[in-house]
């Protein structure tokens, strides 16, 4: 609870500090509140085992480890901001606020324990989201990417308010345990409306993660949005969602696995599909990573179906390294277009001869995101993909492959622009600055270390 | 009973006129006595609160709004987008699936013939503040962030960019 506290303060001490004209100031203020709620969330570690304020927010380990997460990424991707916010919008002060209160819900989703807190943790985190997305005022693409944004989650956020109502009127609670003792003391008698709560709760969280078949905001938000919005977006959004997704499904709608794992086998793999083969024909490496993004939402469903022990780590070790490689990415194409003026792969050719180390973090990152061995993104598929092969699941896990196969192809595609193609005009004025140069090494140190000695993470939950 | 049969028939009258007149300033106002038939049913249910709501704020702002919206942008039948056919069925489909399983679900509901009637007092203001600011004031402290988001969003996309001096 003192983080969210923490960082709702922040948010409004950010904003005065703007008012203030003290620009130079933000950017520490905003690093050492997040310091501050990350220790709080540290200090909380062990002691929440019952849910407090009336059954409101749980701080269990499990809250706490991705809590912990969205925090780190977001202090990563804010240490990118130094030059960039200024560069696009003269209102510095707003960006830092709104994404520390979007941070703010990302906690309150990962920390619910009613579905009151779950759907306002949703609205926190979304709406700041739609005005990050459409910031750049005068840019056509970033308006049209936030309204597009704005109308598909103002639906989407009826269908999540719709499957809650139906659920509160099978069960009579919004208490996430009151609706697991309802399931557990009546299995038989089930209401049906509580069946098409689940289907209708399914939309709105599948909507929020980005998969199929309701995937169609992704690509053009994420190309339209400004490029850290959309790092933030795709890493942090995603882990918080994700966390809120697998407490529901685990812990609440476990009894009623039969039910619904038939709908998500089907949604997995229609997202692979979709993710994985249009992310091969982009020539644009900003639209290829938002393709893939959607190809990622598939790969932590897997948890879902395969509910076992391992459910919850091996989501928070996916969605840890898929955010580390996206930020090491994301910050790559930053620096590369900041010196070139484009986003397409051609952008990258020769970068490994004229800036190795970018060069090799890039590299790192996108094998981490195939999932090669001794990367972090390694680990994460191997869990997901024998906690699926526990559950018997073998068709899927054929398509699973095949799918990776095709990741590997595009991911290898930019590798392959830098370290194999002449590099053309531009690559010479690409300067590094040192904050950038921070947090690609921490990056590239903790894909390799989550890669080489995976327990560190897994022996949190 | 017979008022609530009444009341509900007309609300679902209404919507459909709203989706299925031609001009969108008529839409809008079969939509304002919508939520109108939406307020009555409140009343019936005895929820005072949420019906004096939804009548000022539904009906009286954001529909104002819409109407302004509307006004402003100037819509008529030469500016709305061609749907193509194709997606008007799938639609239609999608809608009429989403509709039969409803259905379905309350049908067998009413099956089991359990009339459950809960604290019949609580959609008044007094019951609903007790609940408001005892069980339920993490969420609505918390919504106040929501509420400054969209305000800051607000002034931040609404306002003019000063030029540089």
């Amino acid at each position: 609870m003192g983080a969210i506290i923490t960082l709702s303060l922040l948010g409004i001490l950010v904003l005065y500090l703007g008012l203030y004209k003290a620009k130079s100031l933000l950017l520490p203020v905003t690093m050492l509140g997040l310091l501050l709620a990350l220790g709080f969330e540290i200090a909380a570690w062990n002691t929440g085992e019952a849910p407090i304020y009336n059954g409101m927010v749980l701080f269990d380990n499990f809250a706490l480890a991705f809590s912990i997460v969205c925090i780190f990424i977001t202090g990563l991707v804010l240490l990118l901001s130094k030059e960039y916010f200024s560069s696009i919008s003269k209102n510095v002060a707003e960006y830092y606020c709104l994404i520390l209160f979007s941070l703010s819900g990302a906690l309150m989703v990962c920390s619910y324990h009613n579905f009151a807190m779950l759907f306002v943790g949703i609205e926190v985190m979304s709406v700041a989201l739609y005005i990050l997305v459409g910031i750049r005022k005068s840019d056509f693409s970033s308006n049209e990417a936030a309204l597009k944004y704005f109308l598909m989650g103002a639906f989407s956020t009826g269908f999540l308010l719709f499957g809650i109502t139906l659920l509160y009127g099978a069960t009579g609670t919004f208490d996430i345990t009151g609706v697991k003792n309802y399931l557990l003391s009546n299995p038989t008698t089930i209401s049906p409306l509580f069946y098409g709560g689940i289907l209708l709760l399914l939309v709105g969280l599948l909507f929020k993660i980005g998969a199929a078949p309701f995937h169609f905001w992704t690509p053009d938000v994420y190309d339209g949005a400004p490029i850290l919005i959309t790092t933030y977006m795709s890493t942090v959004v995603k882990v918080a969602s994700f966390a809120g997704f697998i407490k529901l499904f685990s812990y609440v709608f476990a009894p009623l696995q039969d039910f619904w794992t038939p709908v998500l086998l089907v949604i997995i793999v229609v997202t692979l599909f979709i993710g994985n083969i249009t992310a091969m024909k982009q020539t644009s490496f900003k639209r290829m990573l938002a393709y893939s993004s959607i190809s990622h939402a598939g790969y932590m469903l897997f948890a879902i179906i395969s509910l076992g022990a391992n459910a919850n780590s091996s989501i928070l070790v996916y969605g840890l390294a898929y955010s580390l490689a996206s930020v090491a990415a994301f910050a790559g194409l930053i620096l590369v277009k900041r010196s070139h003026g484009s986003d397409q792969f051609i952008a990258f050719d020769g970068l490994g001869k004229t800036n190795p180390l970018l060069a090799l973090v890039i590299t790192v990152a996108m094998l981490s995101l195939a999932g090669i061995p001794l990367t972090a993104g390694f680990i994460g598929k191997f869990m997901l993909f024998s906690g699926a092969m526990a559950d018997y699941h073998v068709i899927l896990l054929v398509m699973a492959v095949i799918n990776a196969a095709i990741g590997i192809f595009y991911y290898l595609r930019v590798v392959v622009h830098m370290y194999f193609y002449p590099s053309t005009v531009g690559q010479d004025t690409l300067v590094v600055p040192v904050s950038f140069n921070v947090v690609l090494i921490i990056t590239l140190l903790l894909t390799v270390l989550v890669g080489v000695y995976p327990n560190c993470i897994i022996s949190l939950l | 009973m017979g008022i609530f049969y009444f009341v509900a028939f007309l609300s679902i009258f209404f919507a459909l006129m709203t989706i299925f007149t031609k001009n969108p300033v008529h839409s809008v106002l079969y939509l304002v006595i919508t939520f109108f038939t939406f307020t009555i049913h409140y009343i019936l249910l005895n929820a005072q609160f949420l019906a004096v709501v939804n009548f000022i704020v539904y009906m009286g702002a954001i529909m104002v709004l819409f109407l302004f919206v509307l006004m402003l942008l100037n819509l008529n039948k030469d500016t709305e987008p061609m749907k193509s056919t194709l997606v008007k069925v799938i639609g239609a489909i999608a809608g009429m699936c989403l509709l039969a399983t409803f259905l379905g679900a309350f049908r067998v509901l009413e099956g089991q013939g359990e009339l459950v009637t809960g604290n019949t007092d609580v959609g008044l203001v007094k019951n609903l503040g007790k609940v408001l600011f005892d069980e339920f004031l993490l969420p609505f402290e918390l919504s106040s962030i929501l509420l400054l988001t969209a305000m800051v969003g607000a002034i931040l996309l609404a306002k003019k960019e000063t030029k540089e001096g």
